[in-house]
C-alpha cells in the first residue's frame, strides 16, 4: 500500500514537473492578437498565397501563423479541435460541400453578414452565384468561396483526328466516339472516369443532372427515378464497355487521371482543377495531345457541377475574428484572386473571369469550357446533407454495380431505400 | 575389396528429395517477396519522376533522379521534422523508462495485480477516443503545439508497454539474487539498483527500442497535438498529398526517410525486439 501511494505521488510529481518545465515554450491564443492563426489545406492556392503573405503582413502589421495539412488530415483535425471549442484557429480553409453544412449546423463558422455589409469595396456580389450559395447557410453567409471547379471533358486530340471524329457535344456522341476509338486502338480504353464508390459520386453528379435526375427532391430520395437509373447505367456502362480491362472499382482521381496521363484512354471526365496532372509534361505523356471540352449535353442539357471546392471561414470560437476577417478580405480581394488565377487557380470572382488577364494562364479551350460550365452549372456535386461521407457511400453503390455489369435498376432501388432512411434519420 | 567398397560408395543411392527444406524455402521466399515488394517499390519510386512512377514498363529500367530527395530536404525542410520526431521519441522513451522500470519492479516484486490492470487499461482504450478530451484539456493549459504535450501523449502509449515488458522480465529473475545482496548489506533499493537493474539491461533495451519505434511512428496524436514548428515526420509526409495533385516521387522519398531509421534499428536490434514481443508468451 505504502509503495503504491509513493509510486503514484512520484508519477504525479514527474508529470507536473515535465508539464511545468515545458509549458513556457508555447504560443498563447484566445483574445484579440496581432497574430492571425490560419489553417490551410495542401493546395496550389496555398502555395501561391504563402508567397504573398509577407505583402499582407506589411500592409496590416499583423503576423500570420500558418498551419498546412492534407485535406483528410485537415478534416480530422477540425473534427477534434472545433468539437472541443478551440480558440486556437482564427481562419479556416474548408470544403463547403463536404463539411460546410455540418460546421454551420454545429455553429463552428462565424456569421459574416455584418462584415460583408461593411466591406462594400470588397464586393460580395462579385462572387459567382453557385459558389456563393454553397457558403451560405440558412440565409447567412458563413464562408467566402476560394477555389472553384467544374467537370470538363478531357480528350486525346490525336486519337480523335485519327478516327475522323468531331469533339463530342452530347453524351450519345461521347459514347459513340468512345466505342469507335477503343475498337480502332486495341489496348487503349475509350473512356475512363473515377470508379470508387464514394470517389465517383461527385463526377457522376454531372451525368445525373444532365439526364434530368438529382440525388433528392425536396427532402425525398430520388436515386431510383428513371432519369437517375439511366444516368447510372450510362456512367457505369461507359466504363464497363469501353473502360480498361479488369478495371478496379476503387479508383479516385489519382488513379483515373494516371490512366489517361499514361496514354491509355481516349476520353476522361473529371474536375477542371486536375488539368495540371494531364497538361504538364512532368506528369503526363499526353500533354501535347490534350484537348478540353465543356461537359457534353444529356437529355436535359449540359448540367455539370460548378462548385466552390474550397472556402475560407472564421472560427466562431476565435477571439481574434476582426483580424481573421482582414486576412479573408485580403485573400479574396480582386487583386489577390486575379494574381492566384493568373497562376492557374480558378477563383470565384466574376470580374476576374471577365478580365482577360484572369484567363490568360489557362489553355484557351479549358478556359472556354470552364466558363461554359459556369453558365449551365449546378452548385453542388454531392448530396446536400450533414453526413456527406455516409450519403456518398449509399448513392455511389449503383455506380459500382454498373461498372461491374450488374443489375443497375435493382441496385438503384436498394440505394433509394437506404438513402431515404438516411434522410429520414438526418431530418429527425 | 576396394572395387566392392567403391561400388557401394558410388552406388546411385536414391536420396529422398528434401521436400520439407524445399517447402520451407518456397514459403520463406513467398513471405519475403510479399513483404519486401512494397518497400522495394517505394525505394525505386523515390528515384523516379511522376510520369515514370505510373509507367509499368519503367518498373526497373528508368533514368534515376535525386530531385525527390532534393525536394524533401530543400523545399519541404525535412531536417526540422526529423529532429522533431527524434526529439519527441527519444525524450518520451527516456522519461517512460525512468518511470516505468521502477514501477514494473515494484509491481512484479510486490504482486500488484490490480495496479497493473489499471495501467493496462491505457492500452485497451482506443487512443482516438481520448483525443477530444485531451485536446480540450491541453488547449486550456495552452500546451497544444508544444513538445511537452507530444511527449506526454507518446508516454501514454510507451509507459504501459515498457511496464509490461519489464514486469515479465523481473518476474523471470530469481529473487534469491536480491536476497543475497541484502544479506551482504544492501538496502532493497540498493539491491535493485546494483544487482537487478544491471542484470535486466537487455530487457530495458528491448522496451526502450519498441517504445522509440512506437513514438517515431505515431501519427494520430501528433496530427492533432503538434503545431507548425513541432510537426513530426508521419504528419509531415502528408504535405506531399495535395488537393488535385499528389507528388508521388516526393512522397516516396519522404517515406524512405521515415522508414530507414526504423529499419536500421530493427535490423541491428532484432534479437531484443523479438524477445520483447514474445516476453511472457511462454509462461504457463
Amino acid at each position: 500500500m505504502k509503495h503504491r501511494v509513493a509510486l503514484k505521488a512520484a508519477a504525479l510529481a514527474v508529470g507536473v514537473l515535465t508539464v511545468g518545465a515545458l509549458a513556457g515554450c508555447t504560443t498563447s491564443g484566445g483574445e484579440a492578437s496581432d497574430v492571425v492563426r490560419v489553417t490551410l489545406a495542401n493546395h496550389v492556392w496555398t502555395d501561391l498565397i504563402k508567397e504573398k503573405i509577407p505583402e499582407f503582413e506589411e500592409q496590416t502589421g499583423l503576423t500570420v501563423e500558418l498551419t498546412q495539412l492534407g485535406e483528410d488530415q485537415l478534416s480530422d483535425q477540425y473534427n477534434v479541435k472545433l468539437n472541443a471549442g478551440t480558440d486556437e484557429i482564427d481562419v479556416m480553409m474548408y470544403r463547403p460541400l463536404q463539411e460546410g453544412k455540418l460546421f454551420a449546423q454545429n455553429g463552428y463558422l462565424a456569421e459574416l453578414d455584418d462584415r460583408i455589409d461593411a466591406a462594400s469595396d470588397w464586393d460580395w456580389s462579385d462572387f459567382q452565384a453557385g459558389p456563393a450559395e454553397a457558403t451560405t447557410y440558412e440565409d447567412t453567409v458563413v464562408g467566402v468561396p476560394l477555389v472553384t471547379e467544374s467537370e470538363v471533358l478531357y480528350y486525346r486530340t490525336d486519337l480523335l483526328e485519327q478516327a475522323g471524329l468531331e469533339v463530342p457535344t452530347t453524351l450519345a456522341e461521347l459514347e459513340n466516339a468512345a466505342k469507335l476509338v477503343s475498337e480502332a486502338n486495341p489496348g487503349v480504353a475509350g473512356f475512363i472516369a473515377r470508379t470508387g464508390r464514394s470517389a465517383a459520386v461527385t463526377q457522376f453528379s454531372s451525368y445525373l443532372f444532365s439526364f434530368g435526375g438529382d440525388f433528392s427532391e425536396q427532402g425525398t430520395a430520388a436515386v431510383n427515378s428513371p432519369e437517375a437509373v439511366e444516368a447510372y447505367e450510362y456512367y457505369g456502362g461507359m466504363i464497363h464497355k469501353y473502360g480498361p480491362q479488369n478495371v478496379s472499382t476503387d479508383m479516385n482521381w489519382a488513379e483515373a487521371s494516371a490512366i489517361f496521363a499514361q496514354g491509355q484512354a481516349a476520353f476522361y471526365t473529371d474536375a477542371s482543377s486536375l488539368y495540371q496532372n494531364l497538361a504538364l509534361p512532368e506528369n503526363s505523356t499526353v500533354s501535347d495531345k490534350l484537348g478540353y471540352a465543356p461537359f457534353p449535353e444529356g437529355p436535359a442539357g449540359s448540367k455539370p457541377y460548378s462548385i466552390p471546392a474550397w472556402a475560407l471561414g472564421l472560427n466562431s470560437g476565435s477571439g481574434n475574428q476582426d483580424n481573421g476577417w482582414k486576412f479573408i478580405e485580403w485573400a479574396t480581394s480582386f487583386d489577390t484572386v486575379l494574381a492566384t488565377q493568373e497562376a492557374g487557380v480558378p477563383g470565384a470572382r466574376t470580374s476576374v473571369w471577365d478580365d482577360p488577364a484572369g484567363t490568360s494562364s489557362f489553355p484557351a479551350a479549358l478556359a472556354a469550357a470552364i466558363q461554359a460550365n459556369a453558365q449551365n452549372g449546378v452548385g453542388y456535386d454531392r448530396p446536400l446533407v450533414v453526413n456527406v461521407a455516409e450519403a456518398r457511400e449509399i448513392v455511389g453503390d449503383p455506380i459500382v454495380v454498373g461498372i461491374t455489369g450488374g443489375d443497375v435498376p435493382a441496385a438503384a432501388e436498394t440505394a433509394e431505400q437506404k438513402f431515404q432512411a438516411f434522410l429520414d434519420d438526418e431530418n429527425q | 575389396m576396394t572395387t566392392k567398397s567403391l561400388t557401394i560408395a558410388g552406388a546411385p543411392r536414391r536420396r529422398k528429395f528434401p521436400w520439407p527444406t524445399f517447402g520451407r524455402a518456397v514459403g520463406l521466399t513467398a513471405v519475403v517477396v510479399t513483404f519486401v515488394a512494397p518497400l522495394a517499390w517505394m525505394l525505386l519510386a523515390s528515384f523516379k519522376t511522376n510520369v515514370d512512377i505510373y509507367d509499368s514498363s519503367k518498373m526497373f529500367a528508368f533514368l534515376p533522379t535525386l530531385d525527390n530527395y532534393g525536394t524533401v530536404f530543400g523545399q519541404a525542410n525535412y531536417g526540422a521534422y526529423i529532429w522533431n520526431s527524434f526529439f519527441v521519441a527519444f525524450v518520451a522513451t527516456v522519461l517512460s523508462l525512468v518511470l516505468a522500470v521502477p514501477a514494473a519492479y515494484s509491481m512484479s516484486r510486490f504482486v500488484m495485480g490490480r495496479s497493473a490492470m489499471v495501467v493496462l487499461l491505457a492500452r485497451i482504450i482506443p487512443g482516438v477516443s481520448l483525443l477530444v478530451p485531451w485536446y480540450f484539456v491541453f488547449s486550456q493549459m495552452r500546451l497544444v503545439g508544444s513538445f511537452a504535450v507530444l511527449i506526454l501523449s507518446m508516454m501514454f502509449v510507451s509507459l504501459p508497454l515498457i511496464l509490461y515488458i519489464m514486469m515479465s522480465y523481473f518476474d523471470s529473475m530469481p529473487e534469491e539474487l536480491e536476497e543475497a545482496a541484502q544479506v551482504d548489506g544492501l538496502t532493497p533499493i540498493g539491491a535493485f539498483l546494483r544487482i537487478t537493474l544491471p542484470l535486466s539491461m537487455p530487457g530495458v533495451a528491448t522496451a526502450g527500442i519498441l517504445s522509440f519505434i512506437f513514438a517515431w511512428n505515431n501519427f494520430m496524436f501528433a496530427l492533432v497535438l503538434s503545431g507548425a514548428s513541432t510537426k513530426t515526420l508521419p504528419v509531415a509526409i502528408f504535405d506531399f498529398v495535395g488537393y488535385a495533385s499528389i507528388d508521388w516521387g516526393g512522397l516516396m522519398a519522404a517515406a524512405v526517410i521515415v522508414t530507414l531509421p526504423i529499419m536500421v534499428i530493427a535490423l541491428f536490434t532484432q534479437k531484443y525486439i523479438v524477445s520483447g514481443l514474445t516476453a511472457g508468451a511462454t509462461k504457463g
